[in-house]
């Protein structure tokens, strides 16, 4: 108890009143103005007494745990979501850090926010819809993340029809939003090993023919970005099957010689990291080594002009140099 | 440097001009100390020798040396001049700490002012180390590739041919947990900085593994710590890159340090999975950490290597818990198939949760060998010296029990001292940097 002012909320006081102030502001009447003040205020209240204040250290664990608890009875987190674009400036900004605060309590080894989002998945969809709304999807953005770093909320994403639009929404005209997208998107994508190699091994037919429409974007960033992502995936070894999978495909082979032959120098040199790959592997399928032998010696006059400024970087030209070494080698297959 | 690490060589010995030089203010000096100097009456040619410093006696032949007997009260110390050195665009500071193959200073960027660290590698030095040179190139190649948090930064490498040495840039840290946990009370960690460590590990393992980078090295003594805390993984020496086209990751050479390797190597198998070495290395590390023992011991090498070949690991004591003995146990499985991978270990109780500090409980802080808490750059005081030059000091081993007695507040602490002392590597330090080279003539 403070000594002076007021005497404080309890947990269950405030969620309430923030959740009425919510619904006031989702019905949008005329006291909205009123709601959208009461909302800040809540919210600040909540956050102050998980973060603590300057003068004010944060609650007890078992003010929090209570706190917590209202929070999944009352659905807040999902309503506060929803109704996010309705919220101030700063109010945003004060969602965002409550929920990942919440996010991650933990008691022992579990973790209770995680284990109740995955009985509310609509919580995850809608944060991945805030990508819509340029007003709301930055912090949908963290808040993504954050989730994303629990492999139980990771996985639902991934395996949703919603993940697809990802590869919208990290297109987008707004430089930002697609960059946070595209965070968002590699998050997913690699933070956890096992599972994301999983994912892409049984959906591999669907997550690529998306895949291809980025590496043939039109947009610049959106091109360098996903080749650049491309080739972490195929070169991390947890990987390993999709890789072999890649390299079997000989349209991506086209697509990625006709890349080294773009106008960006980053786009030819990430390119290079994923031409490696086809080149160096060394049960080429038949489609793979004819394309090869057709380009003979156009690849190695190519590769032997392809970037000789990066003289420094030694790994570069070595495997540049082993490159064009293979290439000349090849030899069509006897029958 | 404490005098009786100094080892001294006769007149015969080519001695620079300077040191003339040095002997006449000696001649000054002295008498103040002593009235009955022996040395100075007595003799009408004293000896001239010289104090040299560690770095020169490495370059001596050891035979030529001869001891004779020097009253302390003879001996004039000079405090070390901290001639600022640059190795290209960096500018060296002192010893950080030295492995089989060489040195480790600290250097600042002099263009980013950035920390770094250096390794100085001496090709003479090298070659004398089995698979030495190979060994090196391998780290080179395979640092140049990697990149992640847990894993240390080759930023640079520079080689001197006239001086057969190369220097290996890399990312500054403040410490190694090998010597953490032996200046810690029990030789460990608490259970909550140990989690901390670990679970850094499996992140830099992870993406090693990734990468087709199998370490085969894991110990404390090549885990070291940033000023942030965060853990990097270095010493690549014996790591190995798996074939990017074999889905297997089968090596055939370990060549790690004993206490840290699998059964299946201790017993010579010609093959075997490499991730899982890393998997049972990081196991004993975690045991070694939070319990300050080894789970296989040996009077000796063979002995060590016969006691993990049966695979009966020391079982984890009662008071680490049940589930960080479980996860032990499991790590420490003699069948690599057996052995959880980084996934499952990283879906362990004791890893998903992070433990208390329990009551009494300290964390160990990575210390320098300076002692130096904050960590102060070592390289300032040369380009102190190299900027505002101070004038030579002399000062006696009369002036620096003095200096002790009073409290050494001004140039040197009690607590470097009493730490010098009790150990063999026994150094003199000043807040001002004054590394005495000493002289006597």
């Amino acid at each position: 108890m403070p000594l002076f002012g007021k005497s404080q909320k309890s947990p269950a006081e405030l969620v309430r009143s923030l959740k009425d102030a919510v619904t006031a502001l989702e019905r949008g009447d005329k006291k909205a103005e009123k709601a959208q003040e009461d909302v800040s205020k809540n919210l600040v209240l909540i956050k102050n007494m998980l973060y603590g204040t300057s003068d004010a250290e944060p609650q007890t664990d078992i003010i929090v745990a209570q706190l917590a608890q209202e929070l999944y009875n009352t659905n807040l987190l999902l309503l506060l979501i929803q109704n996010l674009n309705r919220i101030d400036f700063e109010g945003k900004k004060d969602v965002a850090q409550v929920f990942n605060n919440v996010l991650r309590r933990q008691i022992g080894t579990r973790s209770p926010t995680v284990e109740y989002i995955c009985t509310k998945p609509e919580i995850l969809f809608t944060l991945m819809s805030g990508y819509e709304h340029q007003e709301i999807a930055s912090n949908c953005g963290t808040m993504l993340r954050e989730c994303a770093r629990y492999e139980a909320l990771a996985k639902i994403m991934l395996y949703s029809d919603d993940f697809y639009n990802f590869f919208r929404y990290v297109e987008v005209s707004t430089f930002d939003i697609a960059s946070d997208a595209f965070s968002t998107f590699k998050e997913l994508l690699t933070r956890h090993k096992m599972l994301c190699a999983e994912f892409l091994e049984a959906n591999y037919d669907k997550v690529f023919s998306h895949y291809q429409r980025l590496l043939n974007s039109e947009n610049y960033v959106t091109r360098r970005q996903s080749l650049k992502l491309l080739g972490e995936l195929l070169l991390d070894r947890h990987n390993f099957s999709i890789m072999t999978r890649y390299i079997t495909n000989p349209d991506n082979l086209k697509l990625m010689m006709n890349m080294l032959k773009e106008k960006s120098r980053n786009i030819q040199f990430e390119a290079f990291h994923v031409f490696k790959v086809f080149v160096a592997n060394p049960n080429k399928p038949k489609p793979i080594l004819d394309i090869l032998l057709r380009n003979q010696d156009k690849l190695v006059d190519f590769l032997t002009k392809f970037h000789t400024d990066r003289s420094e970087d030694e790994q570069f030209n070595d495997e540049k140099a082993y490159l064009i070494k293979q290439i000349k080698e090849l030899k069509p297959l006897e029958h | 440097m404490d005098p009786r690490m100094c080892r001294k060589i006769s007149s015969s010995e080519s001695l620079p001009d300077a040191d003339n030089v040095e002997f006449e203010v000696s001649n000054v000096i002295a008498p103040q100390e002593s009235d009955d100097n022996f040395m100075l009456e007595g003799s009408p040619e004293p000896h001239s020798v010289t104090w040299l410093h560690d770095d020169e006696i490495e370059d001596l032949d050891p035979p030529n040396f001869y001891f004779n007997r020097v009253d302390s009260a003879d001996i004039i110390y000079r405090s070390k001049k901290k001639k600022c050195k640059m190795v290209g665009k960096y500018v060296m500071g002192d010893v950080l700490g030295e492995g089989s193959y060489g040195k480790v200073k600290e250097m600042l960027d002099s263009v980013t002012l950035c920390r770094r660290a250096v390794k100085i590698l001496k090709k003479r030095k090298l070659r004398r180390i089995p698979n030495g040179e190979q060994n090196v190139q391998r780290e080179i190649q395979l640092l140049r590739i990697l990149r992640h948090k847990n894993v240390i930064e080759l930023v640079d490498v520079i080689f001197n041919d006239e001086k057969q040495k190369m220097y290996l840039v890399m990312e500054f840290c403040v410490g190694v947990l090998q010597d953490m946990l032996e200046s810690s009370p029990g030789k460990k960690f608490p259970q909550r900085q140990a989690h901390d460590y670990f679970t850094q590990l499996l992140d830099g393992l992870e993406y090693l593994h990734g990468q087709g980078v199998v370490h085969k090295d894991i110990k404390p003594g090549n885990l070291l710590l940033t000023l942030d805390q965060t853990l990097k993984i270095t010493d690549f020496g014996v790591a190995e890159a798996l074939d990017m086209f074999s889905p297997e990751d089968t090596c055939y050479t370990g060549q790690g340090s004993p206490a840290f390797q699998p059964p299946e190597i201790a017993n010579g198998a010609e093959q075997f999975s490499g991730i899982k070495v890393d998997i049972w290395s990081s196991g004993v590390t975690l045991y070694n950490m939070t319990t300050g023992r080894y789970p296989f011991e040996g009077d000796n090498v063979y002995r060590l290597l016969e006691a993990i070949g049966r695979g009966w690991p020391a079982p984890p004591p009662a008071w680490v818990g049940a589930s960080l003995g479980a996860l032990l146990t499991a790590m420490l499985a003699r069948d690599p198939a057996l052995r959880p991978g980084v996934h499952d270990i990283r879906r362990h109780a004791w890893v998903q949760s992070r433990p208390p500090l329990e009551p009494g409980e300290r964390l160990v802080s990575p210390r320098s060998r300076r002692s130096d808490e904050l960590h102060n750059s070592t390289v300032i005081p040369y380009l102190v010296e190299r900027h505002y030059p101070s004038s030579e000091e002399y000062f006696t081993e009369r002036d620096l029990r003095h200096e002790l007695c009073s409290g050494g507040s001004r140039t040197l602490s009690t607590a470097e001292l009493s730490e010098g002392e009790s150990s063999h590597k026994r150094r003199w330090h000043s807040s001002c940097g004054r590394l005495p080279s000493c002289r006597l003539t």
